[in-house]
């Protein structure tokens, strides 16, 4: 029996087994533990549903795992196989509820806790110095794809919905909202493996994405707000609608900016702890707590928990977070995607679907022109443009995380819930085959000298005899930039591409099997070289002192020896 | 990254005496430890020569960046020196080398100290600094044209 048979075997015994035992407790339990047993049982087929939809969509279908745990939600949720009775159970691991949620609220708040960790993560990947060394072209270019993604949003949902008649109606500033949010890491892992990740067009990209998340996640904290006042029947009051947007927007930058400014004393105090477990847990707490001032203040959780993260995300604690909170990233984020999965009902689309291709096709519009037109202003040809508002195609969780909470508020129905979700899945699934072949025939620049500073590079390119020599000597040069006080900055976790950056010194290194490539300016050759140099003269002296060894024969032979002999002890 | 606070007249010696690779290493770590830099002059001198064992660090154009790590000094220690006439030092391009920067720091603790043989040797790829440094009479000099 295969591996993977026996696998599907073992689960669908503990599947039957809980829901055996599950049966069995049921009548006896009060209301309570009943509610815990079946947010338990839930949590177990959640769990390992997502990590086999994950493999299967990596694997085999060449897609995003994230796109594999969104549907493995809509396999097993309400709307599907959820529902269906099972004889033992006597009801439905996944009844339909009747509230707005069609989940139950302890499963709805374990993915509300993901939502928050996985924004307060992705504020500490938030790459700030790249955005700063780009910001120019990087912020018109973000900046023209939200304002025109979300104006077409909003508009389509005025236009073409009967219940919208205002451009300020929840529902339509939350189209709106959905629209904007970029996904980048669908783009940089792309970018990367057709290794035009520090081309003009990958640095744009990349800069634009920074300043695409910060505004999107500003925009959805003056919608929350605004949405907020329409639902409690007030009319369209400009005076109060400026004064949300006033107060979203000056909780956002009085908190990003105490954040910033008090990092590093906030760091210096979580050092004193000194246990690094404790220090990721404290942070993670100080994360939830700025979340839940946020949602005090009339905002939306996830703003506190992304600008706490992006407060962490310049200190020299934030790589060592980002490590330790993988885990609980790894174990949450997936329930996450599968509950938003879970959320979709596409009986409720019917109607829509029209509305859902002709929203998703301005989705996609409002990326290319949004930030292709400023491109093209800013220098790029035709081809360069596209390529940059190509890139800025995928949607992700924030998008999923707006519809939730759209959802939840009771701003958007299932129907314009659905929509969203559909728009992320077509404009992530189109966006890599776009991107790959946008980047095919030559330059993308118009004006040279538009970018001549970041094109003036050098490049310095190794290769080793084998993969495990090529991850061991990344690893070692990535320390050693450290241990000069360097920031190394993993791009995504799936990919092996670091930032190294230490004020104006910026640093690409990719690895790519047998390759390291390290990407600087022709100014910092020589700071690169020099590391290098010093790492493989390190592993020169370690293979010499190997050979120093008892030779690798003996102690092979010494390990092996009575292994199969049966008067072992 | 700000290289006056790493240079100063007790670690730029411009009149070194040596003429071999290894008399010139001790000579530089000689006087540092007369200056009150060193502590443990023998332990300095043997991380150094241990680095150079492993491969030459004479670069181009009669630049050599002798460094080591060692714990017989507790924070970055820097030299700038110059023999003018210039020793075999089995640089890269063969050339005898005549401006030396040296760096000795602590084994496992973290800061810029590749960084600071990068800088200086950045600066020194211009000839006309080479011979400016080749040229200066004092310490001061060799601080200014570092700062500029």
């Amino acid at each position: 029996m295969s591996i993977y048979k026996r696998f599907v075997l073992i689960f669908v015994i503990l599947l039957l087994f809980a829901v055996y035992s599950y049966a069995s407790i049921e009548e006896s339990k009060p209301e309570m533990e009943h509610r815990m047993i079946t947010l338990i049982l839930q949590l177990a087929v959640i769990v390992i549903t997502v990590r086999i939809f994950g493999v299967i969509f990596r694997r085999y279908l060449k897609q995003p795992g994230v796109l594999g745990e969104l549907f493995a939600g809509f396999v097993i949720g309400p709307y599907a196989l959820g529902s269906i009775i099972l004889p033992i159970l006597n009801q439905p691991l996944f009844p339909k509820l009747g509230t707005v949620l069609p989940v139950t609220p302890e499963l709805y708040g374990i993915a509300v806790i993901a939502s928050i960790v996985l924004l307060f993560m992705a504020g500490l990947e938030t790459d700030l110095p790249t955005f700063l060394r780009f910001s120019f072209v990087g912020s018109i270019v973000g900046l023209g794809g939200v304002i025109l993604s979300f104006f077409l949003g909003d508009m389509i949902a005025v236009l073409l919905l009967p219940n919208v008649d205002s451009f300020m109606a929840p529902a339509a500033l939350f189209l709106g909202t959905l629209s904007t949010a970029t996904s980048v890491g669908i783009t940089a892992r792309v970018l990367s493996e057709i290794r035009k990740m520090s081309s003009p067009e990958g640095v744009t990209i990349l800069a634009g994405a920074v300043l695409d998340d910060v505004l999107g996640i500003v925009i959805l904290a003056v919608v929350v707000g605004i949405s907020r006042l329409g639902l409690s029947g007030a009319g369209v009051d400009w005076g109060k609608i400026g004064l949300i947007a006033l107060k979203a927007f000056g909780f956002w930058v009085i908190c990003t900016g105490l954040g910033i400014v008090f990092a590093t004393r906030l760091t210096r105090w979580l050092k004193w702890i000194k246990s690094p477990d404790a220090i990721a847990g404290v942070s993670l707490g100080f994360a939830l707590f700025l979340a839940g001032l946020a949602e005090m203040a009339g905002l939306a959780m996830i703003i506190g928990a992304y600008i706490m993260g992006l407060s962490l995300s310049q200190t020299d604690m934030a790589d060592e977070l980002r490590n330790r909170l993988h885990g609980v990233y790894q174990f949450l984020v997936p329930i996450f995607f599968c509950v938003m999965g879970m959320m979709v009902n596409f009986s409720a689309m019917k109607g829509i679907i029209i509305f859902g291709l002709i929203y998703t096709l301005f989705a996609i519009l409002g990326k290319i022109l949004g930030c292709g037109i400023p491109a093209y202003i800013m220098g790029f040809n035709l081809k360069g443009a596209f390529r940059v508002g190509a890139g800025m195609l995928p949607r992700g969780e924030v998008t999923l995380i707006i519809a939730g909470i759209g959802l939840s508020t009771g701003a958007i129905g299932q129907d314009m819930f659905g929509v969203a979700v559909v728009t992320l899945l077509v404009a992530s699934i189109i966006a890599p085959p776009i991107l790959v072949k946008s980047f095919e025939g030559g330059n993308g620049l118009r004006n040279e000298n538009l970018l001549k500073k970041e094109e003036k590079g050098c490049q310095i390119k190794l290769e080793f005899p084998s993969v495990h020599i090529a991850s061991f000597i990344c690893s070692r040069i990535l320390q050693a930039f450290r241990n000069e006080e360097f920031f190394v900055h993993r791009l995504n976790i799936e990919g092996q591409i670091y930032h190294i950056k230490k004020e104006d010194i910026f640093i690409t290194l990719i690895q790519r099997d047998k390759t390291i490539e390290l990407n600087t300016s022709t100014e910092n050759k020589h700071l690169v070289s020099l590391i290098v140099l010093e790492e493989i003269l390190e592993l020169k002296e370690l293979l010499e002192a190997v050979h120093k060894l008892k030779s690798p024969e003996y102690l092979y032979t010494e390990l092996a020896t009575g292994l199969f002999s049966e008067d072992e002890e | 990254m700000n290289l006056r606070k790493l240079l100063s007249k007790d670690n730029i010696f411009l009149d070194l005496k040596s003429n071999t690779k290894e008399e010139i290493i001790e000579e530089i770590i000689d006087r540092l430890v007369a200056s009150g830099k060193i502590k443990d002059r023998n332990a300095a001198l043997k991380a150094i020569l241990e680095r150079e064992r492993k491969m030459s660090t004479g670069m181009e154009n009669g630049i050599a960046l002798p460094h080591g790590k060692n714990n017989s000094v507790d924070k970055l220690i820097t030299a700038i020196a110059v023999k003018k006439e210039g020793v075999d030092f089995d640089s890269i391009d063969k050339k005898p080398a005549k401006i030396f920067v040296l760096t000795l720091s602590p084994l496992n603790r973290t800061g810029p100290h590749i960084q600071f043989l990068a800088e200086t040797s950045k600066l020194l790829r211009d000839s006309e600094t080479r011979e400016k440094v080749l040229s200066a009479k004092t310490p001061k000099e060799i601080i200014r044209l570092f700062n500029e």
